[in-house]
């Protein structure tokens, strides 16, 4: 879409730095994902993976740097030119977020009947075409209560390409799935990436699934960009970091125990700060 | 000793910050109302939620208070052997604050909570984000509609409280303790005033519905995501909305009759 | 729930608080009897209104005909000076018509009663009544009684 250069990346972040309190959630970081690419996010949880993706979406306000999507930085839009642009961004936060009032029919027809002024018939041939790419167009009655966990999500997912956006950000996809539903989001997001020429940003700490999908990852830790490059190029990464990330040890460079005096010391001491 | 000023000192500013952020929130509930008169089905809906299912309470509680406005009052204007007044006592205990009053209770209690409590959970189910995502804002789209349909049912409902209430005051005086119903109304319609009480009654539900109706969605947007504080936000709307009818009953009332 | 039965319940909900309404400012109120918005103002001068307050009925016969518009105190004659609001509808009271202030009951409140005279001009806007007789205070009275008592 836009006039911009279709090679150059979708999202071109520059030094972003946010804080939460004291606590640097991001350090300086570079991060670009490029167009009608899968990009997954990985990193130890609490490392500000979905802060990321708020901040992509212009829902949080960096301390400083730049977030450049599709030509337009965020950090500096109005909220009209804001919401304009989410209009071409979908979301798919990790609880689902589906409206829990209405059908899995409404929830779909939602962003539409919000942005757009079509017909009854059209919306809802928009509807069952979307549900019907997530396999769901048999449960489009059904209240989200009586949905589980997977098919929330790929409602959900149908909900966030209802208006056809140019990207789609996946917070925590996997996260709690049995195996079989956590298959179909594997394939459910490589096939819509594909299909639609969507820009996907996977927000993970799920290894495998990560790296299945993936053409590109970035593994960030203590706010910093640690390793990045395709799953391939990170399995060969020299760094210990990586290794034990990826491999999933107890032990390595990421210890094991929480910085703690020495043990020795700490039980033959008498509980004197206990009153 | 310093920790604790500090510790004061911290307190202080966190609740004036929020006091602001609830002043910026009242401004945008202010003026998302031509979106609301836009989108009139979704007033309905909130008006259903919040009015119609308001109605049942209101119209027993309303019943019973008049009764007992009724029974109490003949028992002590009987002594002065004026119990021919009893309209006029119970018209004007409701019309002025009874029913203001107690229907912002109870309209606290069970609008007020309700309200609070689906806000505060939508943002745990992180639905207002989602919708902020889709480039809906929530405050339009969620929160206004339900903020004005609180202002527009609590002076009905106030009205219906007194309506009924003085009949409820009818039904035990004239029906139970035979005072002339001529007497019960003509003593009362020349003592009650159009202007000074029942408008000024109606001015006061209008300003505790709005009171109410803006603690209770600003405690549900501002809620901690967790089921601990939306539990915690709920309990804050019932309170924090009784103490503010009840001071600001004071004031009104002192503004309006106080001379 | 249907659309249309949620709008049929709304609908039924305002109507019943427009009926409360209604009810209220003719049944409960006197909305429908007697408001004094337009009419004739004349003059009253009292030495005592005793409790007498704005807003109090002003009557003939019994009938309300007006109500009490202002009361201010008079620092030249010494004398409380009330201004009646008359309705338009009743504009032929006679001239030397006379004030009295009276108390309904005896725990009642006061109003102003007014007794037809016999002249045949009659009280227009601005005109005052001349013939008054105060608020009779009940200390007064049991005063007098007392006095007229040790006098015998």
């Amino acid at each position: 879409m836009g006039m911009s250069n279709s090679t150059a990346p979708l999202i071109e972040i520059r030094g972003l730095t946010f804080y939460r309190g004291d606590r640097a959630i991001f350090d300086n970081v570079d991060l670009d994902v490029a167009r009608g690419k899968v990009t997954v996010i990985m990193g130890p949880s609490g490392t500000g993976k979905t802060t990321l993706l708020r901040l992509i979406g212009g829902q949080l306000r960096p301390d400083a740097g730049t977030i450049c999507i599709d030509g337009q930085e965020v950090t500096t839009l109005s909220r009209r030119a804001l919401y304009q642009l989410r209009k071409r961004m979908g979301m798919l936060f990790q609880s689902g977020a589906l409206l829990t009032d209405i059908t899995v029919h409404e929830n779909v027809a939602f962003p539409l009947r919000e942005h757009t002024k079509l017909s009854e018939s059209m919306i809802r041939n928009l509807v069952l075409m979307k549900l019907e790419a997530v396999g769901l167009r048999g449960a489009r009655d059904l209240m989200p209560s009586e949905l589980s966990g997977g098919m929330a999500r790929r409602v959900a997912m149908a909900r966030a390409i209802a208006l056809d956006p140019m990207m789609i950000m996946y917070d925590e996809p996997f996260t709690g799935q049995d195996p079989i539903s956590m298959g179909v989001l594997v394939s459910l997001i490589r096939k819509l990436n594909d299909a639609m020429g969507l820009t996907s940003i996977v927000v993970s700490h799920d290894v495998a699934e990560a790296t299945a999908i993936a053409d590109h990852i970035y593994l960030i830790s203590d706010g910093k960009v640690v390793e990045h490059g395709s799953p391939e190029q990170l399995k060969q990464s020299a760094s210990p970091w990586v290794a034990q990330f990826l491999n999933g040890e107890p032990d390595g460079p990421v210890p094991f125990h929480f910085a703690a005096g020495n043990y020795l010391d700490d039980l033959l001491t008498e509980k004197r700060d206990v009153k | 000793m310093l920790n604790k000023v500090q510790q004061l000192g911290r307190s202080t500013i966190s609740s004036l910050e929020r006091l602001g952020r609830g002043h910026l929130f009242f401004l945008q509930l202010l003026t998302a109302l031509p979106t609301v008169l836009l989108r009139f089905p979704l007033l309905t809906q909130q008006l259903f939620s919040i009015g119609v299912l308001s109605f049942l309470i209101i119209f027993v509680s309303g019943l019973f208070v008049g009764m007992v406005l009724g029974l109490q009052g003949y028992n002590t204007l009987i002594d002065f052997g004026a119990e021919e007044s009893l309209g006029v006592m119970v018209a004007l205990s409701l019309v002025r604050e009874l029913g203001p009053v107690v229907t912002a209770l109870l309209f606290a209690g069970r609008a007020g909570s309700a309200l609070t409590a689906e806000i505060g959970l939508m943002k745990a189910t992180e639905q207002l984000s989602g919708m902020e995502m889709m480039a809906v804002d929530p405050i339009k789209r969620i929160v206004a509609p339900r903020f004005w349909a609180g202002v527009i049912s609590m002076p009905l409902l106030a009205a219906i409280f007194s309506a009924i209430g003085v009949i409820g005051g009818y039904i035990v005086g004239v029906g139970l303790l035979g005072i002339d119903a001529g007497a019960f109304w003509s003593q009362m319609q020349p003592r009650v005033d159009l202007g000074e009480d029942i408008l000024n009654g109606v001015i006061k539900s209008i300003v505790f519905g709005v009171v109410v109706s803006w603690i209770a969605v600003y405690e549900g947007y501002d809620a901690t995501p967790t089921s601990e504080g939306v539990s915690r936000a709920t309990t804050r709307t019932v309170v924090h909305s009784a103490l503010a009818v009840l001071g600001l009953d004071f004031m009104l009332t002192a503004l309006m009759f106080g001379e | 729930m249907q659309k249309r039965t949620l709008e049929i319940w709304v609908g039924l909900f305002v109507v019943a608080g427009m009926v409360a309404l209604f009810f209220l400012s003719m049944k409960v109120s006197s909305l429908n009897k007697f408001s004094v918005d337009e009419g004739y103002v004349v003059e009253a001068r009292f030495e005592n209104v005793g409790g007498l307050k704005v807003r109090s009925p002003v009557s003939v016969s019994g009938v309300k005909v007006g109500r009490v518009d202002a009361i201010r105190y008079d620092m030249e004659n010494y004398e409380a000076r009330v201004t009646l609001l008359i309705d338009n509808k009743y504009n032929a009271f006679p001239e030397d018509t006379s004030a009295s202030i009276f108390t309904s009951g005896l725990l009642g409140e006061q109003y102003v009663s007014l007794e037809p005279g016999g002249s045949d001009d009659f009280l227009k806007d601005g005109d005052e009544i001349r013939l008054v007789q105060s608020a009779v205070i009940l200390e007064q009275l049991i005063g007098q009684f007392l006095f007229s008592k040790a006098d015998e």
